[in-house]
Parts: C-alpha cells; sequence; structure tokens
C-alpha cells in the first residue's frame, strides 16, 4: 500500500479546520432560539449528518446497479464505504434528533414519519452488514450486498411515503396547524450562515472519510488476496 | 406571547447532543485507524511468508539440481 | 460456458411461442414438485399452521383481546401472525432446496433463472395462502369476529403477494449464508414494513366497516408495492442463483 495520497492528508486537515468552525458557527455565532432555547443548536449538526447520510445511502443504491451490471469487485468497496459512512452519521442524526425532541416535544420518540421511516432506515443496512458478514466468497458477498442494497434503497423511500400518506388520513398527536408546536422556527440570517456552513461542512467531512474508507477497503482486499496466495 | 415566556434554558441537552456527536465520530475515526493499522501488520507478515516460501522455492531447485 | 451459449442459440432459434410455452412449463414444474413434495410429507404447511395458532394464543394473553380492543387490533394480530408464520415457510422452503440440491440441479437446466424465482413465489405463496385460509374461520371462532369479507380476503392476496415476493428473493439469499437459520426475518422485515403498513390498514379499514375512498389509498400501494418489488426480484435473481 502506498503512503496517503497528498490529497487526502490536505483533505483531512481542512475536514478538521470545518468541522471546527461549523461548531463554532453552531455555538456561538448563530443566536440563541427564543422558544426552544439552546438545544435548537443541535439541529446544525443534524442536518448536516442527515443530508449526506441520505446522499451515501442513495450513491450506495446506484452502486448496486452498476456493480450488478460490471460485476467488477470496485464497485463493492465504494458501496461498502457509502453504507457504513452513512450509517455513522444517520446514528448521529437520530440520536441528536431525539436529544432535540425531548424538551422541544417532551418525548423522547415518537412515531412520526421521519423518526420512524429513520430507524427502519438504520436497520435496514445493519441488516446489510449482517447478511455480508456470514458469506465468505466475496463475489457472493458483492452481489448479495448490492441485491440487498438495491432492495432498502428502493423499500426506504416507500416505508416513508407510506407512513405519511396514512398519518396524513388520521390527524396525528403533534403538528396542527401551529407550526411552533410542532417545534418549527424561522431561521435568522446568521442561522441560516451556521446551517448552510453545517451542510458544507459535513459534505467535505463525508467525502473524506468515504475516500479513507475505501482506501480501508482496498487495503482488505490486497491482504485478502494475499492471504489466498500465500495458503495456496 | 411567545416573546413573554422566557427562553427555556435547555443548555444540557445540548451539551449531550455535541458530545454524543464528537465521541461518535472520534470512535469511527478511531476504529478506521485501528483496522487500518491491524491490515497493515496482515500485510507485512503474509508478504515475510510470501518471501520465505519463495526463497525455499528456489533454494529447493538449487539443491535440487 | 458452452451450455450457456448452447441456451442462447437455442432460445434465439426457437420461435417466440415455444419461448413463453417452455418458461410456464419450467414454472408449472418447480410449483408442482414443491406441492407434491409438500403433499407428502406436509411438515412445512403443518408447521406453518401450528406455529400461527400459537401466534394468536400468545397475542390472546399479550393483549388482553376483549370486546371493545379486538375490534381495533384485530387486523394488527392477523398480519403479525401472517409473517412471522411466513418466514417460517420461507426459510424452510428455501434450506430444502439447498439441502437437496435441488437448486443446483434446477441450476443446470436449460430454462431461464427467473422461472425458478416465479415457481418458487408460486408455491410459497401458495402455503401461506392455505395457512391464512385455515387461520381466518379459526380466528373468527375464536374471537367471533366475522372475517370472510371480500374486500379482505383481497388485502390478504396482495399483501401475501408482495410478502413473498421479496421474501422468496431474500430467503434465496439467507439461506446460502453461514448464519442461515436467523438471517431471514432480520433481512426481510425492515424491507416489508410497507406492505404490513398499507395491508393492515387496509384490513382493518373494511374489519371496521370504512369508506372504501379510505382504503382505496393502502390498496393502491399495495398493487404498487408487489409490482415494483416483484419486477425488481424478476431481474436481479440471476446474481442470487448464480453458482
Amino acid at each position: 500500500m502506498q503512503d496517503k495520497p497528498i490529497t487526502l492528508k490536505v483533505l483531512d486537515i481542512v475536514s478538521l479546520i470545518l468541522l471546527g468552525i461549523s461548531t463554532y458557527l453552531a455555538l456561538v455565532f448563530a443566536p440563541t432560539e427564543l422558544v426552544m432555547g439552546d438545544v435548537q443548536r443541535v439541529f446544525y449538526f443534524h442536518i448536516g449528518t442527515a443530508w449526506t447520510a441520505l446522499m451515501g445511502f442513495i450513491l450506495a443504491a446506484v452502486f448496486s446497479v452498476v456493480y450488478l451490471i460490471k460485476k467488477d469487485l470496485k464497485w463493492d468497496r465504494y458501496q461498502v464505504a457509502a453504507i457504513e459512512v452513512s450509517l455513522v452519521f444517520f446514528f448521529i442524526t437520530i440520536v441528536l434528533g431525539s436529544i432535540w425532541a425531548r424538551p422541544a416535544w417532551n418525548t423522547w420518540w415518537t412515531w412520526d414519519p421521519r423518526l420512524t421511516t429513520a430507524a427502519v432506515t438504520e436497520l435496514i443496512y445493519i441488516a446489510y452488514f449482517m447478511l455480508r458478514q456470514g458469506i465468505d466468497d466475496p463475489d457472493r458477498r458483492a452481489r448479495f450486498g448490492a441485491v440487498y442494497a438495491l432492495v432498502g434503497g428502493l423499500s426506504a423511500p416507500i416505508t416513508f411515503f407510506a407512513i405519511r400518506l396514512f398519518r396524513t388520513i388520521h390527524p396525528v398527536v403533534i403538528g396542527g396547524a401551529n407550526a411552533e408546536a410542532e417545534g418549527g422556527f424561522a431561521m435568522t440570517a446568521d442561522m441560516r450562515v451556521a446551517f448552510f456552513f453545517a451542510l458544507f461542512a459535513f459534505t467535505v467531512i463525508f467525502v473524506d472519510l468515504y475516500w479513507n474508507r475505501i482506501r480501508l477497503g482496498n487495503l482488505q482486499e490486497k491482504v485478502e488476496q494475499l492471504k489466498l496466495k500465500v495458503t495456496l | 406571547m411567545f416573546l413573554q415566556t422566557p427562553t427555556p434554558d435547555t443548555s444540557g441537552y445540548m451539551i449531550a447532543g455535541y458530545a454524543i456527536a464528537f465521541i461518535t465520530m472520534a470512535l469511527y475515526v478511531a476504529s478506521m485507524a485501528l483496522r487500518s493499522r491491524n491490515l497493515h501488520q496482515d500485510l507485512t507478515t503474509l508478504q515475510e511468508m510470501d518471501k520465505s516460501a519463495r526463497e525455499k522455492e528456489a533454494a529447493g531447485k538449487q539443491s535440487g539440481r | 460456458m458452452a451450455e450457456n451459449v448452447e441456451r442462447t442459440t437455442k432460445t434465439h432459434t426457437a420461435d417466440r411461442g415455444s419461448r413463453t410455452g417452455n418458461f410456464f412449463k419450467a414454472v408449472s414444474a418447480v410449483v408442482w414438485k414443491d406441492l407434491q413434495a409438500e403433499f407428502r410429507s406436509r411438515e412445512l404447511f403443518s408447521a406453518m399452521l401450528v406455529f400461527s395458532l400459537l401466534i394468536i394464543l400468545i397475542f390472546n394473553f399479550a393483549l388482553e383481546l376483549d370486546i371493545k380492543t379486538r375490534q381495533s387490533v384485530t387486523a394488527g394480530v392477523l398480519w403479525a401472525t401472517f409473517a412471522f408464520a411466513g418466514t417460517l415457510g420461507l426459510n424452510r422452503s428455501m434450506a430444502i432446496e439447498k439441502d437437496r440440491g435441488c437448486l443446483d440441479g434446477l441450476l443446470l437446466a436449460p430454462v431461464d433463472r427467473s422461472a425458478i424465482y416465479f415457481g418458487k413465489v408460486i408455491s410459497n405463496l401458495a402455503f401461506m395462502l392455505i395457512v391464512e385460509i385455515i387461520v381466518l374461520p379459526v380466528y373468527s371462532i375464536l374471537y367471533n369476529v366475522n372475517l370472510f369479507q371480500a374486500g379482505l380476503l383481497l388485502v390478504i392476496l396482495l399483501g401475501s403477494i408482495g410478502y413473498v415476493g421479496v421474501g422468496t428473493l431474500l430467503s434465496a439469499m439467507s439461506v446460502q449464508t453461514r448464519t442461515r437459520d436467523i438471517l431471514l426475518p432480520i433481512l426481510l422485515f425492515p424491507v416489508v414494513i410497507p406492505v404490513l403498513l398499507a395491508a393492515v390498514k387496509a384490513s382493518s379499514g373494511y374489519l371496521t366497516g370504512a369508506e372504501f375512498s379510505e382504503i382505496l389509498l393502502p390498496l393502491n400501494l399495495l398493487i404498487a408495492y408487489d409490482i415494483i418489488f416483484i419486477a425488481v426480484a424478476f431481474m436481479v435473481f440471476d446474481n442470487v442463483v448464480e453458482e
């Protein structure tokens, strides 16, 4: 394995700096939200991680199709990397959302469309890794992984729409006409700066982690092949 | 109406949230570093094994002649 | 490889009519084989049926199914029962193929792989529907609710198609893993949530006598899910059984 490319090293450092700036903007620069207080500040990281994780999951579904057509293990490694990083980010999203919901909605969890879909999505991709763990042959592991990521990636948005459709027919306890009661709020200009910067920062951090994870996958592949060669 | 109610102090939740976010990210980076280190170790061991196997083979051939 | 070439040339020269004829012949061969084997042993069917009845029994204690709550939870109890019993059947049906080497035999046969998929879907669906048809009157008698409504039966059919369509694909994968005894429900349940959701909504709509316009939405969702996922499974099934 060659040493880290210089671009990646730079990206590592840039990601750390961006994370620092984004934290500063979220915790200090943005004004305190009047109704909810300081807890609203988790919103910036919440959205940042959610956006990148969803992009990662969509990317993984695309890699599924590409792998099933091209049958090149490279695409499988891209997919695993995308799903793993997204899974970590989405975990942060869910936990932050739950922490925010406690003072805002007075409950850690409600079964509303987004929360439920988030939990189901997280479970789908955990199942994805459990499936892969049970298979030794790399080609079969890649094929099954691609099939499951495709099925899961199609099912998650349908789950979301299904829950939303049925919950709009039967009104939910939370979220009447009043947006404030729902925990919604109007963003000031400073909040918007922190918001968009968090989106940008997490996109860069995601790319950086993703790149590192792909390199790890490549290394793993190399070790596995050498292992085969030595044992033969 | 909302302006009259004092802003609640929810900083405890905020701190907990950011702590969890940073800890999770740190743990993930650490796990990647750990996995990478283990793989590099495996790689060097395997490369040595491969090398010694090839040397043995070569030596075997020479003595056979 | 040579066999593949032979197969493609064969299908190219064969006219369209006999090709679809061959496909249906292969599908019905798979279905027939499954049904015959099951008719002789009855192990899958009896396990699914007894398991379903036990689940209903457990729900009786867990939920205190008195007359009032019965109305609202019947649909949920039924679908939870079908879902659990369904995994049992799907797992077993694929495991038999794997253990007896039937799958390898089928793969060697010069038929389209998707014929195997449709054959397994139809036989799995048949087992599931038979179990459901027995569970429904038993539930009706035990809890004194009339479950024999045309609409409800349609919902059960559509829901079972979606469940089995995805379940057959995923069970074909899960039986080829090391953790095959426990993996199927973990893979299947998170992706069939739309089916269960829509089926429960539509079923309870019929049971509580809701207006048809309210039931139409979950029904449409069930149909859409069935079509999308059977189409996807049909396209990717090759990758799941390739050796």
